[in-house]
């Protein structure tokens, strides 16, 4: 598949990628890893006139740990997180959603800032122009109706980022820079409910830094797929603990991560309560490869896992 | 392994492989040419609607457009394999059948004016109501999608051997369960693609296929060009497994094209295309109903078997028959009824497959092992007392040469300790094993046999000539291997001249099994005979008898003396200048009943030899999810003699990760008549990671008629590998399959339907 023609444009530094930005009137967006974004153009899911890369911004480049944050530029690379000891050893649940991203060679060319903004996808809206143009356009490709839900208004596209439930277990924050300034944002706030407009982003603001409390954690991250790499998660659930308490998050299903806090996860009963709470909570539909049923139910069967893995009974 | 040959038998490098891991070989869409034009194809939007009117003329006006093309520029002709099954015209004027039908297409100077041309052809359609499930598609009432098949139905296969239903009666257990598969994607790594040329009248093409004589004639006759005008060169293959062995849409098009512009035309399609607009494999749903006597003796089989034919015949009465042929090829059924089905619906078009009948062949294993466990015996034992053994017939009237079913059987079970694990599986662990034999060739009139020649160069190098074809299993270097035995020439001494319809003769192709079997035995002819010319003179020169004269290092020597002899090049030399250069035929015609035909007389001799496999594969099954891991694969392989064993167990490799690991994970996703995973992301080829640690096991039985004693290598694992997986379900769980592939979702209703939760 061809990639239609847009025009190209490499910014310096931040700035002079705003400036680029805000000469286009909203017909440009950000590039970095691309691999999330090129095949989204290909298949015309996206169809900007103005791409402008931000990979040559050194300054994106960068991981440093002191006054108690980690903060990791948003160009830094995947397989460049996972290699890095710190994360290794202090965060675990983030170390291994990174290494359940992709497979490795798309671990050493996609961004950390790529993943957490990557678009929320489906079974029947990631499809060629030719697809979906005879099977019909649904909400996210601005049609009338959801094609999984018959007669919804509502888009169920999932969004698929391994690593964003990892950070939101660890309370991570992001800073966002753009026309209008330059702000910081916790990571759940990131998230809209809306799949029009997924991410509470303004038009033109780059995400620059992903800040984590830079504090010893247990934690673990449970990826269902059918194959052992390459796949998107059909759920992730990912949860850090200090001491007894425990933040669990659950991905892969609908438009955000869900987030859920435990207040001692030695406690078998209140694992098991919140097992269920996050299987009921979630809401999947018939837009992955597996059984929305299923999936339901996998969700608590990962919580689970993942608690009892995180405060180090499970296996 | 005791060897008495040269390099026969030997694990040689394969003549092609530094080609392709250096990247050098060419395949089609790397051709260029002067002129060349790029070719898109429009394609249906609907799954089912009449063609009201196709107008190209905005498209021709678009700067860089040299020619466009639909059905109406077509002579309309039908192709089929068979006289009845002659229903696609590949480029339709009447209605489309399916979503990504090829309806017009355009060459242009580059792929974004094709593209914006393609934009401005306008089609009328009139959708008609639409039908994707087989059985729906059979009620009366159905939309038609073909007004000569009543309800739908392509092809019946009925086969009525013994008294099927006494025997039922008769026997002391009986089961009938339902299987069903999703059908697969080829997934080769190569997308279809075709270079036409035409100049003076001859048309030249490019394409991966599986044999350019049938290709060339099929085209011949949609184009009406004499035979001659059609010459299908030879080209490396990015793999096929069954997908490129008919001819395809695209070869019409790109044909088309290139007489309409006179230029040069590339057709490359995408990976999407590729899923949709070439073939597809056929979704099956199996019946079984096995009746057993207490002792396990298998009394009678009955079968009803849909296929999922898509929208045209394409190979249907064979694609409806193999899965049944390959399993009564294997087991004695005294008394068995085939009722197979293959019905048209509004999908993409099927054809055969490598790993073809799933549903049917795990199905028929895995309910064995859960009568076997009923009856109190063993699945090893069972298979031994079902299995065929040499000299006997099928029933169909087959008759087994050459068979290490028995050893293939033995072989894996005591290497992976079979009996015991099977005896006492956990809830997490299972070990099940699946049986298969497989035709090498079967009946395809003339073109069932091959014939090669051979030339020996004045320096003393081999010119080898045979329409065989390589698909990326490695027929190109077998046969160098052969033709080095036999000549006593090292391998790069000897220059392949294949799959060239102008140049090379008449060979079944990388199909049906039958590359080793006819191919290279009609390749070992032809060396045979030049090689009696070559031993002649060198008899003279050297002074000694023709049967003391040994070919080895390229030279002629006395086997009593070996220190007497001389260059082989001397000898060619020497014939030369007696006028009677060393030139030489060898034709091989397999043993097979030509009366023989798939609908109307399915029995006789089916083909003339048939290997035989068996697959053990061990898994661990995640109470939970239902995720199941394979920790260890083991198959034993009956190839007679491999002549390359690596490149046997090359293809044993293979066959374990696209039949064995794929049935957990491999299947089209349908929403009515859109392809929902029509990539490789979505449509899950296993990865490195998934694969298991695998045993090879070549069990060689040195065929009587086989060349050097060979036959297929690598296809019955192809055909066995998903019932072990589906058997180790059934050993762990005690519970059948329903449904393949065994994602985790499908595991655990499987589970959860032991366990009688809802």
């Amino acid at each position: 598949m061809v990639l239609p023609k847009f025009e190209y444009k490499k910014a310096r530094d931040v700035a002079d990628a705003i400036a680029l930005y805000k000469g286009q009137k909203g017909k440009a967006v950000y590039l970095a890893g691309g691999t999330d974004l090129i095949p989204l153009i290909k298949q015309r899911l996206s169809t900007p006139s103005v791409v402008i890369d931000l990979k040559g911004i050194e300054e994106l480049k960068s991981i440093t740990n002191k006054d108690g944050w980690l903060e990791i530029g948003a160009n830094v690379t995947l397989f460049e997180l996972k290699i890095y000891p710190w994360i290794r050893d202090n965060l675990p649940a983030f170390y291994e959603s990174l290494e359940a991203t992709a497979c490795e060679t798309l671990q050493l060319r996609g961004t950390i800032g790529g993943n957490i903004l990557q678009d929320t996808r489906c079974l029947k809206h990631n499809q060629s122009l030719e697809w979906r143009t005879s099977r019909g356009f649904c909400l996210k490709s601005n049609g009338k109706e959801c094609n999984v839900v018959k007669g919804s208004k509502v888009c169920f596209a999932n969004y698929c980022s391994d690593n964003a439930p990892a950070l939101v277990t660890l309370g991570a924050e992001l800073k966002l820079e753009g026309p209008k300034g330059e702000r910081v944002i916790e990571l759940t706030t990131l998230f809209t409910g809306d799949s029009l407009k997924p991410f509470s982003i303004d038009a033109g603001e780059i995400l620059t830094y992903i800040r984590i409390p830079a504090k010893k954690t247990k934690g673990a991250y449970e990826k269902l797929r059918v194959r052992e790499s390459m796949d998107y998660p059909l759920v992730g659930v990912a949860v850090s603990s200090v001491g007894v308490a425990a933040k669990i998050c659950v991905g892969g299903v609908g438009l955000q991560p869900r987030l859920y806090e435990l207040e001692d996860a030695g406690i078998e009963t209140a694992i098991r309560e919140i097992a269920d709470k996050a299987s009921s909570d979630a809401k999947p539909v018939a837009n992955a490869v597996v059984s929305p049923a299923y999936r339901k139910k996998m969700v608590g069967v990962l919580v689970k896992r993942a608690v009892k893995r995180a405060i180090g009974e499970g296996k | 392994m005791n060897n008495e040959f040269n390099i026969v038998g030997k694990r040689v490098v394969r003549s092609d492989s530094l080609a392709k891991v250096t990247g050098e070989a060419r395949y089609t869409a790397d051709l260029k040419f002067p002129n060349m034009l790029v070719a898109k194809v429009l394609r249906s939007p609907h799954p089912h609607a009449k063609i009201l009117k196709i107008d190209c003329s905005k498209a021709l006006k678009v700067p860089g457009v040299k020619a466009a093309v639909s059905g109406f520029d077509s002579y309309g002709v039908k192709w089929g394999v068979f006289r009845y099954t002659q229903d696609h015209a590949m480029l339709h004027t009447d209605k489309v059948r399916y979503i990504g039908e090829d309806v017009a297409a355009v060459a242009a100077v580059d792929e974004e004016t094709a593209l914006e041309a393609l934009s401005l052809i306008k089609v009328d359609y009139e959708p008609l109501p639409a039908v994707f499930d087989p059985f729906e598609s059979m009620k009366d009432g159905a939309p038609q999608i073909h007004s000569e098949y009543k309800n739908n139905v392509n092809i019946h296969i009925h086969i009525d051997v013994g008294e099927v239903d006494k025997a039922m009666e008769k026997a002391f257990l009986v089961r009938e369960d339902t299987f069903k598969a999703a059908g697969e994607a080829y997934a080769m790594m190569e997308p279809y693609a075709v270079v036409a040329l035409f100049k003076n009248g001859y048309l030249d093409l490019y394409m991966p296929n599986a044999g350019p004589h049938v290709r060339a004639k099929a085209l011949s006759n949609m184009l009406k060009l004499p035979l001659n005008r059609v010459r299908i060169r030879h080209i490396n293959s990015g793999g096929a497994f069954g997908g490129r062995s008919e001819v395809a849409p695209g070869d019409l098009v790109a044909s088309l094209l290139a007489i309409k512009s006179g230029q040069p035309v590339k057709l490359v399609l995408t990976r999407e295309e590729n899923a949709t607009a070439s073939r597809q494999v056929h979704d099956i749903v199996a019946t079984v109903k096995t009746g057993m006597k207490k002792d396990g003796t298998i009394l009678a089989k009955d079968y009803k078997v849909v296929y999922d034919g898509g929208a045209y015949s394409s190979t249907g009465p064979i694609a409806t028959s193999i899965p049944f042929y390959v399993y009564e090829e294997c087991y004695r059924f005294p008394n068995v009824r085939y009722n197979g089905y293959r019905v048209f619906t509004n999908k993409g078009i099927r054809g055969m497959y490598g790993c073809h009948g799933r549903a049917f062949l795990a199905g028929n294993e895995s309910q064995m092992d859960l009568m076997a466990k009923e009856l109190g015996l063993d699945p090893v034992d069972v298979r031994l007392k079902n299995g065929l053994k040499p000299g006997e017939v099928t029933a169909t009237k087959s008759k087994i040469t050459s068979c290490g079913l028995k050893e293939t059987i033995l072989e894996a079970s005591e290497k992976t300790n079979f009996r015991k694990k099977w005896a006492k599986p956990s809830k997490r662990k299972g070990i099940g094993m699946g049986c298969v034999a497989i035709m090498c060739g079967f009946p395809m009139g003339f073109r069932s046999g091959s014939s090669a020649y051979v030339k020996i160069n004045d320096d003393g190098q081999v010119t080898l000539v045979t329409g065989l074809v390589d698909n990326g299993q490695g027929n190109e270097s077998m046969v160098i291997q052969v033709a080095s035995e036999v000549l006593g020439v090292p391998m790069e001494d000897i220059n392949l001249v294949c799959a060239d319809t102008e140049v090379t003769n008449l060979d079944p192709g990388a199909y049906s099994q039958a590359a080793a079997f006819v191919g290279a035995n009609a390749v070992r002819v032809a060396c045979e005979n030049a090689r009696k010319r070559i031993v002649a003179i060198a008899a003279e020169k050297l002074g000694i008898k023709e049967t003391e004269v040994g070919l080895k290092d390229r030279a002629a020597h006395s086997i009593k003396h070996p220190d007497k002899k001389m260059p082989i090049s001397w000898v060619v030399r020497e014939a030369f200048f007696r006028g009677e250069p060393i030139v030489a035929t060898g034709s091989f015609f397999p043993h097979i009943d030509f009366e023989r035909e798939w609908v109307t007389r399915p029995w006789g001799q089916m083909a003339g030899t048939f290997s035989f496999g068996t697959s053990v594969a061990e898994i661990e099954i995640d109470q939970e999810t239902g995720k199941i891991k394979m920790p260890k694969f083991t198959s034993a392989h009956d190839c007679g003699r491999p002549i390359n064993p690596m490149a046997v167990e090359g293809q044993m490799e293979g066959s374990i990760q696209q039949a064995g690991v794929a049935a957990l994970t491999e299947g089209n996703l349908w929403d009515k008549g859109h392809l929902l995973n029509p990539n490789l992301l979505e449509y899950k080829v296993p990865l490195a990671c998934d694969m298991p640690e695998i045993d090879t096991i070549i069990v060689s039985s040195r065929d009587p008629a086989g060349p050097f004693g060979a036959k297929e290598g690598g296809l019955t694992i192809r055909m066995n590998a998903y019932s072990a997986v589906a058997c180790a379900l059934t050993n762990a769980t005690g519970e059948l399959f329903t449904e393949l592939p065994l994602t985790p979702d499908k595991v655990l209703t499987v589970l959860e339907r032991k366990k009688g939760v809802k």
